[in-house]
């Protein structure tokens, strides 16, 4: 550790004010536009944002699916979890990596294999058709239940990646005795393994619910503007009605609920050394890759 | 045996649902037909030929190129400092400073594109490319910071105290014993800010402009008009750009050692 | 390959049956009876075609070094693993196809498995809670366990803060709160240092005087087995090499690999009336009844100072209450032992020996 505070300044000080200048600044000042009127400060906007019963369904929608999303992603993601640390070590690196892999590949083709696959010529209609049971294809596109796909797909591997991670640092023997005590498998999940990585669970859940509520491309893609979701809204605001005052509030609700889950994060990767690692990685990998 | 069994069942059900999409765009653009379906009619590279020949693609995948490169070569020259002061000084403000460095990461894109578009941009008349290339290397600094920071902490402080007691200088100690052994640290950064800023949309969403425009902004303004495989064509390159990208990072870096 | 044993030396109680374990009154049913049973992980056999009986209250032993099958018969039993064929019974009812949590049967593990999200009481609850017990029962149940395991008063604490010697007194209570009819033990002695290994093993036997627990543990430590169990099963490579009393293992071992497993250095195969050894075969004195296949002595068996053998003292080394001789032979190198108080031969000397065959046990199988 050196001790000369000013060097490090020095050398800390470009990178910050670069950050600060380039990114803080702008979006302080896009925040305060939300509450200057006219007359000086108000919180008009928002009141005017939350009147419209067309912002509120999406308000509601946006939280809804990302619920949703992340309850999906907590079931799927412990049976693959699970999968993944049953079938022993050495098959877990190149099992996690498959796992890591979709987080790489650009959100746009990634969400446009839905288009080919829930299209009206796509592979689940002619399915549906070929066994029977629909006459004519069904709308899967640019309603909730496409996004919800597409956004889980899209979010999956963080919760996965965040529980292997916990189910890695369970007792070895806790399962083995408590079902040697009586408990059924149910039991095992509910009494033994849920509390015990309950950290990890928090940890992919913040991660995958604040993913899908500031998600844009899988709802611009998939939604359109049939399924506005908040980003998507804010962008049709900006550019088809110059409406700014409702792209700072959005901005400022998506902000808020960013940061809040972040500092939850933080808090628990300072509690546990061992959550660190998976906060980590799981961190890096979900902002910007999957926007 | 029969848990094996179901194990292996959950993940092939899970990863098919992962990369199938994936798998359906590539066999989707290599399809000989007329019309975008999965499964193709027939194998054929006439839409990728056809993707490669738009001209408005080079453009951006030059542009896209450049940001990804330039931004995070920038990132890296800011963030590798801020990294090292953070991790070997005990700095004043310190958790302001990994705070501020971390923002992006926390702020959508969207709301950053457009921030810059209406406070930078317009009011002082900055050319966009310009907001574009500041914005992906605000973008990819927190990835500087982080990654490189992981590898700063595992690398022991005394190395760098015994080169100086040996006569190096502090710059000398850096570039002599830091710098060799925080290497896959920085070029795994590099490969994490490079396909983060390739795949990046929200944040050039605003930030575009006449002949300005990212790969992937343009891809979306194509989808919307285009109905023909070359559309899955051009998903499937992107997206083994990727894959390509990853992997010969993994195999030469260890890449993902350091996320 | 269950042997019982035949023809022991005469200091050495009979011990027919011994796979059985039924004795005078066998008629009773055993606690645990493995019959065929075979197990293997994936195309690898781990034991194969496994007999054995168990008698109720019994404390037996599987011994063994590792890889022998030892953990996996325990795992088996407990239902953790399933057989690849033959049949578990417990108390007269077949439990092969039962899943482990309805088994009645505890067990404790090396690890100890204390949940760390669990205090001690609930630890010790964990399984009366699943059985639904009421409220005050259970209190009284776990406070009661707690006090035979001599860990009163440590309700509130967590796991984490309990030294190993106490994490194991709690596992050992929250499986005995559940009344099981069977205790299984994997290595219960190995982590622990000198003194609490005593201690524990005092446990373990009072628990079992008091209760009539019918136990069964692995290890890979002969000492402990001798110690603690009543029954011995020496396992090698999946399959049973010899069942028998701690005395009877220790004095009469049937097999190379259980003389060579408790401590018999000098072992000798057997044609006819003479040793084969390195220099080619050498006659005894006697001939030994019976047709064993071999001989083995202990150390302390060997007799120096006359016999009809020679030697060269190539190590000495002081144990305290004995002195270590290592002689290069014509027999091979022998180990013998004799009283530190006795006159000690100083290396290099040459020396009589003899290997006396009332010294010796006789194995069946090299």
């Amino acid at each position: 550790m050196f001790s000369s505070r000013s060097e490090g300044l020095a050398l800390a000080l470009p990178g910050a004010l670069f950050a600060a200048l380039v990114f803080l600044l702008p979006v302080g000042l896009l925040l305060a536009e939300g509450f200057r009127s006219e007359s000086g400060w108000t919180i008009g906007a928002y009141v005017d944002f939350f009147e419209s019963a067309r912002n509120r369904t999406i308000f509601w929608r946006t939280l809804r699916l990302g619920a949703l999303v992340t309850l999906a992603a907590a079931i799927i993601g412990y049976a693959a979890a699970f999968a993944i640390v049953s079938l022993g070590e050495s098959a877990r690196g190149r099992l996690v990596g498959l796992v890591i892999l979709p987080l790489m590949i650009s959100p746009v083709a990634r969400t446009y294999a839905w288009i080919v696959i829930l299209g009206r010529t796509g592979i689940v209609n002619r399915a549906l058709e070929a066994i029977g049971l629909t006459d004519e294809p069904v709308r899967f596109l640019f309603t909730e239940t496409a996004v919800f796909i597409g956004l889980l797909q899209l979010f999956l591997p963080l919760m996965i990646l965040s529980l292997v991670s916990a189910l890695e640092n369970l007792p070895r023997d806790a399962i083995p005795a408590a079902r040697v005590l009586g408990a059924s498998w149910w039991q095992v999940f509910a009494r033994v393994v849920l509390p015990l990585t309950r950290e990890g669970l928090v940890i992919g859940g913040t991660l995958v619910f604040t993913g899908a509520l500031t998600a844009f491309i899988t709802p611009a893609i998939l939604g359109g503007s049939k399924v506005l979701m908040l980003e998507t809204l804010l962008y049709q605001r900006v550019t088809v009605a110059n409406d700014f005052a409702s792209a700072s509030v959005i901005a400022m609700i998506l902000i808020v609920m960013s940061f809040s889950a972040n500092l939850l994060l933080r808090r628990l990767a300072a509690a546990r050394r061992g959550a660190r690692t998976g906060t980590i990685k799981a961190r890096t990998l979900a902002a910007g890759t999957t926007r | 045996m029969s848990a094996r069994l179901l194990a292996y069942a959950v993940l092939a059900i899970v990863l098919a649902f992962l990369i199938g999409p994936f798998l359906v765009i590539v066999a989707a653009g290599l399809s000989a037909g007329e019309s975008l379906a999965f499964p193709p009619q027939g194998l054929s590279l006439r839409w990728v030929a056809k993707v490669l020949s738009i001209e408005s693609f080079r453009s951006s995948f030059a542009l896209s190129m450049g940001l990804a490169v330039f931004g995070t070569l920038a990132a890296l020259a800011l963030g590798i400092p801020v990294a090292y002061a953070l991790s070997r000084y005990r700095l004043p403000f310190a958790e302001s400073i990994r705070t501020i460095v971390s923002a992006p990461i926390i702020v959508p894109g969207i709301i950053v594109g457009l921030a810059l578009l209406r406070h930078f941009v317009v009011p002082l008349d900055i050319d966009v490319t310009l907001a574009l290339y500041a914005a992906h290397t605000a973008l990819v600094l927190p990835y500087a910071v982080r990654v490189v920071g992981a590898s700063l902490e595992n690398l022991r402080g005394d190395f760098e105290e015994a080169a100086v007691l040996l006569g190096a200088s502090r710059l000398g100690a850096f570039v002599r014993v830091v710098l060799p052994n925080i290497r896959s640290g920085v070029l795994a950064a590099f490969v994490l800010g490079f396909v983060t800023s390739f795949n990046q949309v929200p944040v050039s969403l605003f930030l575009s402009g006449p002949g300005v425009r990212t790969l992937p902004i343009d891809m979306i303004s194509y989808l919307e008009n285009t109905y023909d495989p070359s559309v899955a064509a051009l998903a499937a390159l992107l997206a083994l750009l990727s894959v390509a990208i990853v992997y010969l990072a993994e195999r030469f870096l260890g890449f993902y050692r350091h996320v | 390959m269950s042997d019982a044993s035949r023809g022991p030396t005469p200091d050495v109680p009979s011990s027919a049956g011994d796979a059985r374990g039924g004795g005078p009154d066998g008629a009773s049913a055993p606690m645990l009876a493995l019959d065929g049973l075979t197990l293997a992980y994936g195309g690898s056999v781990a034991v194969e075609k496994l007999d054995l009986e168990v008698r109720r209250g019994e404390l037996v032993a599987l011994l063994g070094p590792s890889g022998c099958g030892k953990s996996t018969t325990l795992r088996a039993v407990a239902g953790l693993m399933k057989p690849a064929s033959g049949t578990i019974a417990l108390d007269g009812r077949d439990i092969t196809r039962v899943p482990a949590n309805r088994r009645d049967i505890g067990m404790i593990f090396q690890s100890y498995a204390l949940f760390p999200h669990l205090g001690v009481f609930d630890n010790v609850a964990f399984g009366l809670r699943l059985r639904k017990t009421a409220r005050e029962t259970m209190t009284r149940t776990v406070r009661e366990g707690l006090a035979t395991v001599g860990l009163a008063g440590f309700e509130d604490r967590r796991p984490a803060e309990l030294s190993g010697g106490q994490q194991q007194r709690v596992a050992l209570a929250r499986s005995l709160v559940m009344n099981p009819k069977l205790l299984l033990l994997d290595e219960p002695l190995s982590n622990l240092d000198a003194r609490l290994r005593l201690e524990m093993r005092t446990e373990l036997q009072r628990v079992q005087r008091e209760t009539g627990l019918t136990m069964v543990f692995v290890t890979h430590d002969q000492s402990e087995a001798l110690s603690l169990a009543d029954r011995i099963v020496v396992m090698n490579d999946g399959a049973i090499e010899q069942i028998g009393s701690p005395e009877h293992i220790y004095r009469a071992p049937l097999t190379r690999f259980v003389a060579e497993f408790t401590g018999f250095e000098n072992i000798f195969a057997l044609r006819g009336d003479a040793l084969e050894t390195p220099s080619g075969p050498t006659a005894l004195g006697e001939t030994p009844d019976g047709e064993p296949a071999g001989l083995a002595w202990r150390p302390d068996g060997v007799s120096l100072g006359t016999g009809p053998f020679e030697g060269r003292i190539v190590g000495v080394t002081f144990a305290g209450a004995t002195r270590e001789y290592l002689l290069d032979s014509a027999l091979g190198p022998i180990q013998a032992e004799a009283d530190a108080t006795d006159t000690p031969y100083a290396a290099s000397e040459t020396v009589r020996f003899d290997l006396p065959l009332r010294n010796a046990a006789r194995l069946e199988r090299m």
